[in-house]
Formats: structure tokens, sequence, C-alpha cells
């Protein structure tokens, strides 16, 4: 069964593979490069010839989304917790947070770059931006998502309002928290790198703007594949946590 | 016989969106000191909602609730205990850990719940699930687990709405031998919330009637033979029947 998924999947990435490099020598290489020719500048990216200050985007870029996805954790889970403990507050504030969560992102980074600046500051808004909704939300709907009867066993066996939401909501709530914390991480990484491509003059995607708007089209794609790994990688740990977290709360 | 729990003109109305519904009106009844007694009734008669005003889950609107001579005015873990018909078993303990919750909340250190957990185990029938969650568990077990959780606080009084309601008639029956053999050694005061005619005259010293709704305590039949009892003896079907008879006008009322 798990081989054979795996020969699948390495069945489909071939054939993708496999296809982009027809359609590379077919079509215009300049525009389509195939990974015959990709690999060679991955090759030179990675060996610093074609940006040899590569570390420091990649570790800007890496502080960037470190920053935002502090700052998203801390704010979605104080705004998802007040929200969610609190019912008024909580039915009054959470169709607005839904509707906000619903409207294209992007639209809300010229005014952070008017606010924040080109650098660091302006990436770090947008990636907290877009990983603070997912956070928030999914802290709402953990709370809501809890079985009432493992709550009324709590208050049966004497647990005071503190003792029953430590005991029983944080984790009958833990798995649905872990998938947003998931979330939000990848909408975080999404948010900074598009704000460096958007505006920027450092970073992983300033450079990937900079290799495209030269036309050095296998350079960005040996850029776009180490942010790929940046993301796939991230992605994979907290996936990883998640499933420690499903086995726990099911 | 002393009187361990005493309810006295209890009345309990909820307001829905339809309108106001009495759940319990003038309801009066006294349970002595290890006396298993057995609420039964049409469903929606407040059997449930009793039991809930006798945990403490419930406030009454009118009448009086006392447990062991004190005012009920909230759960009180350290005199009653209460098995629910959703066993509400938390996902993330295993057994061992779910029936060593109420001892947690009571600040009981680690190796004392744990030991009390574990001697409980044996007589649950659940000494190889310690280490089990409840998902692994059968619907029969999840139960055992839930009343083994409400026998480890060691309360003198132990409430069971329809505890066994969720399982097949098979492992109804030997769940109620199971339980009888655990209240006759533990020696508790039982009050039980149950549909079962045979549930309520297998395991009873005493059994409540409620009219439909607003619930009323109808009539209480006393049974003293001992146990185990022939269930189909003469004496047993003749009471099944006059069970059955009280239960039935009530039950078509409750229909209309």
């Amino acid at each position: 069964m798990q081989t054979q998924v795996v020969l699948i999947r390495v069945a489909i990435l071939v054939a993708a593979l496999g296809a982009w490099e027809i359609v590379g020598h077919t079509a215009n290489p300049a525009l389509y490069v195939p990974p015959s020719a990709a690999v060679p500048a991955l090759g030179r990216l990675l060996a610093l010839d074609s940006y040899p200050d590569l570390a420091q985007h990649l570790l800007l870029t890496l502080r960037e989304i470190l920053v935002a996805y502090a700052l998203a954790i801390a704010a979605g889970l104080g705004c998802g917790f007040v929200l969610g403990v609190n019912r008024l507050v909580g039915r009054a504030y959470g169709p607005i947070l839904a509707a906000l969560y619903a409207v294209p992102a992007v639209v809300w980074y010229p005014s952070l770059m008017l606010f924040f600046g080109l650098d660091a500051a302006s990436k770090i808004a947008f990636g907290f931006l877009l990983g603070f909704f997912p956070i928030t939300l999914a802290v709402l709907a953990g709370i809501r998502q809890v079985n009432p009867q493992l709550l009324v066993v709590a208050r049966a066996f004497g647990a005071s309002g503190v003792t029953a939401f430590r005991k029983v909501t944080l984790p009958a709530m833990l798995f649905t928290l872990v998938g947003g914390l998931r979330t939000g991480l990848a909408l975080t990484v999404i948010g900074v790198i598009v704000g460096e491509i958007l505006g920027s003059k450092s970073g992983m995607g300033s450079l990937i703007n900079h290799a495209y708007g030269l036309f050095r089209t296998d350079d960005y794609i040996a850029l776009v594949v180490v942010t790929l790994v940046l993301i796939v990688g991230s992605d994979a740990i907290a996936s990883l946590v998640e499933r420690r977290a499903q086995r726990w709360t099911e | 016989m002393s009187e361990l729990i005493l309810v006295e003109g209890v009345c309990k109305r909820y307001v829905t969106s339809s309108g106001p519904v009495d759940a319990l009106r003038d309801v009066s009844l006294s349970v002595g000191a290890g006396e298993f007694c057995t609420l039964i009734g049409p469903s929606g008669c407040g059997k449930s909602t009793l039991l809930a005003v006798l945990g403490g889950l419930v406030s009454a609107d009118a009448g009086r609730v006392a447990v062991d001579g004190r005012p009920v005015d909230g759960p009180d873990p350290r005199r009653v205990a209460t098995v629910f018909q959703d066993p509400g078993l938390f996902p993330w303990r295993t057994t061992l850990e779910n029936v060593e919750f109420g001892l947690e909340l009571q600040g009981v250190s680690a190796v004392e719940r744990r030991r009390v957990a574990a001697d409980l185990l044996g007589p649950l029938g659940l000494r190889d699930f310690a280490a089990k969650y409840p998902r692994e568990l059968s619907g029969g077990m999840r139960q055992r687990v839930a009343i083994g959780r409400a026998l480890a606080i060691d309360t003198p009084i132990v409430l069971m709405d329809e505890p066994f309601g969720a399982l097949d008639e098979q492992t109804r029956v030997l769940m109620g031998e199971w339980l009888l053999d655990i209240w006759r050694r533990t020696r508790k005061t039982v009050v039980f919330v149950t549909h079962s005619l045979h549930e309520a005259l297998a395991l009873s010293t005493r059994v409540a009637i409620m009219t439909a709704r607003p619930g009323r305590i109808k009539s209480v039949l006393e049974l003293p033979m001992p146990y185990p009892r022939a269930m189909e003896s003469a004496e047993m079907v003749a009471l099944r029947a006059k069970l059955w008879g009280d239960i039935r006008d009530e039950s078509l009322r409750a229909m209309q």
C-alpha cells in the first residue's frame, strides 16, 4: 500500500518533469526552461555563482517568516481565546473576522508598504496579516466544537470554569488548533514571499523578482525551487506536529 | 432507614422557543442510604431532569432538595457521582486516566489516584485495557470506564442516567448483573434512570414511576425480594405486569 503510494507519486513527478522537458525543448527555451537547463542553474545558485549573497537573502526571508509567524500566533491565540471564551463579544466579532478573511489579502499590501516602508517590516506585517486569520478562526472553531457532554462531566466532577477550560476545552480543541497553526504558517510564508516579490530590495522574493525581470529564467526557476524547499519543509514539520495532535485528540 | 436524599415539592420549568415546558411539577421523593432507587417513566417525563437536579447540575425553580441533610446548590463531587447515558469519556485519556479524572480534580496525588484507579480496573473487567483509549473500547467497556470514573471518587451516592440505554439488549442484561454485583459490594446509594422494565425489576430495591410531562411521581413500588432475582418467577412476572400497566397509561399519554 505505502510502496504503491510512493511509486505512483514518483511516476507523477517523472511524468511532470518529462512533459516539462519536452515542452521546454519545443517551445521558446528562454520562457520554458526545461529541467535539464534548470538543474545546472540550481547548481550555480547553490555554488553561490549566480547570486553570491544567497545566504543573506535566505536568512532574511527566514527571519521575516519567524517574526511574522510568532506575531500571528500570539495575536491569533489571544484574539481567538478572547472572542471564543466571551460569547457575546465572539458573536459580535466573529462574522466581521470571517468577512475580513474572505477579502483577498493582497489588497492590503499597498497600504502596508505605505505604513511600514519597503524593508522587512512591511513583509512581516503582510505575513502576519495572512497568518493571523486562520489561527484566530481555528481557535474559535475549536472552542465551538468541544463536545458539550465533556464539559457537563467536568462540571459534575467539580471542575470550576478555569479547570474545565484547562482540562477539557484545551485538549479537546488541540487538533483543530494545530490545524489552524499549520495553515497559519503556510499563509505567513506565502505572505512574506509575496511581499518580497511585490516590492523589496532583499529576501528570496526580491531575488526571484530580479531574475524574472532580467529574463534569467533558468536562475528564476532555481530560486523558486529553493523557496519551494523552504515552504514544503516547513509544512512537512507542521504536518508531523498535526498528526501527533490528531492521535492525541481523537 | 435514614433518608440520604430528600426531594420535596420540586418544580422545574424550561423556557424553550415554543414556550415554557413544565419538566417537573411538585415532585417529592426520598431515598434511604444503601437503596437502589430506580426512576422509570415515559420519554420526556423529566427523569433525567430530576437526576440533574439531584446532582446539582440543574437548579430547581421551587421546592427543596437535600443530600445528607444539606441543601443541594451545585455539583458536590464529595458526595455525589454521576454516570451519564453518553459516557462522556475524554478521548485523549486512557482508561486509567479517565477513571482518575475525578480524583485529579480533587487534588489527590498522582501515585494515590493511580493506585485507586488501578484497583478498580479488576472489578470493572478492564484490567487488560488500562492503557487503551476510549475509541479502542466497545460500548459496554466505555460505559464501565464511566462507571469506574464515578466509583473512583468513592461518594456515598451514585446517580445513573440511563447508563445502559445505548447498549444492545444482551450487553445490557450482563451490565445490569455486573452493576448489581458492584452495588452489593460497595453498598452505595444509587438513583438509576431507565426505560427498561427488566432493569428496574432486576436491580431496584424501589421503583418510582413518573407521569408523562409534567413529571410527577405517580407511584412507588417496593421490591424487597433478594438478589439475584428469578425474573421468570410468578411473583416477578406479576410485578412486571403491574409495573407495565402503570407505565403504559403514562406512555400513551406522552404519545398523544
